[in-house]
């Protein structure tokens, strides 16, 4: 009997090639709202304090969610009320947008992890490198067990190989 | 075809049992939650060499044994080898692995950018909080290598060193 299953993490995916670093700020919140990880690579001008900044993050995917869910003409299934809270995977959910000055890119997992990218206009879909960063949180977060569920990622790994991948996002 | 076990379950088990004896069966007691959670690894060690050692023959000296666990017992256990082995030829033994399974996802941010106001990481007892934490995760397979070697007919002492992450050295002291 071994104690192993093969569990390395994933090669990265290929990320769109583009010059630079691409990457603006990053923000893991859990399914209660609280902002489990906030990291800045590229953001100059700031407006809000931070609290103040994640609460605007976390009603706005709120809201997008809801109004993308509704507004979807494919499903016959009942919608309920506008904003009413829905279940990690249910109904339809929005991926990315786009500004002109910026993309945030949106994925959230089966447990209610959210993970938001904020990254230049012109970077190409990264719905692939989503779900890979979710994988270095399952990997290096999850499964440190001085890791504290629901508290602030404090995990040096974690950042050290974020910091990397994010960096090489074009 | 070789029985294995899924790794996430195993690390989640080991961190489940330390948190257990650690915070909730000897919360107060840190020694006392090490020896029990040393005694589990040794009854594991003691059965799995059991196990391994079946279509083998008897170890003619301690040596032989060590290099039993340090390439047989531990490819079973990791798929891979103990990368350095040491002695000073007067029973004392040190095994390193440069980059432990059990210890290669675990991390602390040193830096304070990120830190509740309630509590400083960089504190002395917030450090030493998380090396304690960190060493409670080694009775297990300090323990593992105990029972092993013991039911070799090796009693022996067994301690960890992990002054550098992920690597970690397993100092095996033979009693006389």
């Amino acid at each position: 009997m071994q104690f192993f299953g093969g569990s390395e993490i994933s090669p990265s995916p290929p990320a769109p090639t583009a010059s630079g670093n691409n990457g603006h700020m990053m923000y893991v919140f859990n399914r209660n709202g609280v902002c489990l990880l906030y990291r800045e690579w590229n953001r100059p001008l700031r407006t809000l304090d931070a609290q103040q900044d994640q609460k605007l993050m976390f009603g706005l995917l709120f809201s997008l969610k809801s109004l993308t869910a509704k507004m979807d003409p494919t499903s016959a299934v009942e919608k309920g009320n506008l904003g009413m809270p829905q279940l990690p995977g249910q109904g339809c959910s929005f991926h990315s947008f786009r500004t002109n000055t910026y993309k945030l890119s949106f994925m959230e997992s089966p447990s209610g992890i959210k993970i938001i990218l904020v990254t230049h206009p012109r970077t190409g879909d990264l719905r692939e490198s989503l779900k890979y960063i979710y994988n270095l949180y399952v990997e290096y977060v999850v499964k440190n067990p001085l890791y504290t569920p629901g508290s602030p990622i404090r995990c040096e790994l974690f950042n050290t190989t974020l910091d990397q991948y994010v960096r090489g996002i074009s | 075809m070789v029985r294995e076990v899924s790794e996430s379950c195993v690390d989640s088990l080991l961190t489940e049992m330390v948190a257990c004896y650690c915070n909730r069966f000897y919360a107060n007691k840190p020694e006392l939650a090490a020896r029990r959670i040393e005694a589990i690894g040794y009854q594991v060690g003691h059965q799995l060499s059991e196990r391994y050692t079946m279509e083998r023959p008897r170890f003619t000296d301690h040596l032989e044994a060590i290099k039993f666990i340090c390439k047989d017992f531990w490819s079973e256990l990791f798929k891979k080898q103990i990368d350095n082995l040491k002695t000073n030829h007067r029973g004392t033994f040190v095994l390193q692995d440069n980059k432990f399974r059990w210890l290669a996802r675990m991390s602390i941010d040193p830096s304070t950018d990120n830190v509740s106001p309630l509590e400083d990481i960089t504190s002395p007892t917030a450090e030493s909080k998380a090396a304690q934490a960190m060493s409670m995760h080694l009775y297990f397979p300090c323990g593992i290598i105990r029972g092993a070697l013991s039911n070799l007919g090796i009693p022996c002492a067994v301690s960890a060193d992990i002054s550098n992450l992920p690597a970690c050295s397993f100092v095996v002291r033979i009693k006389a």
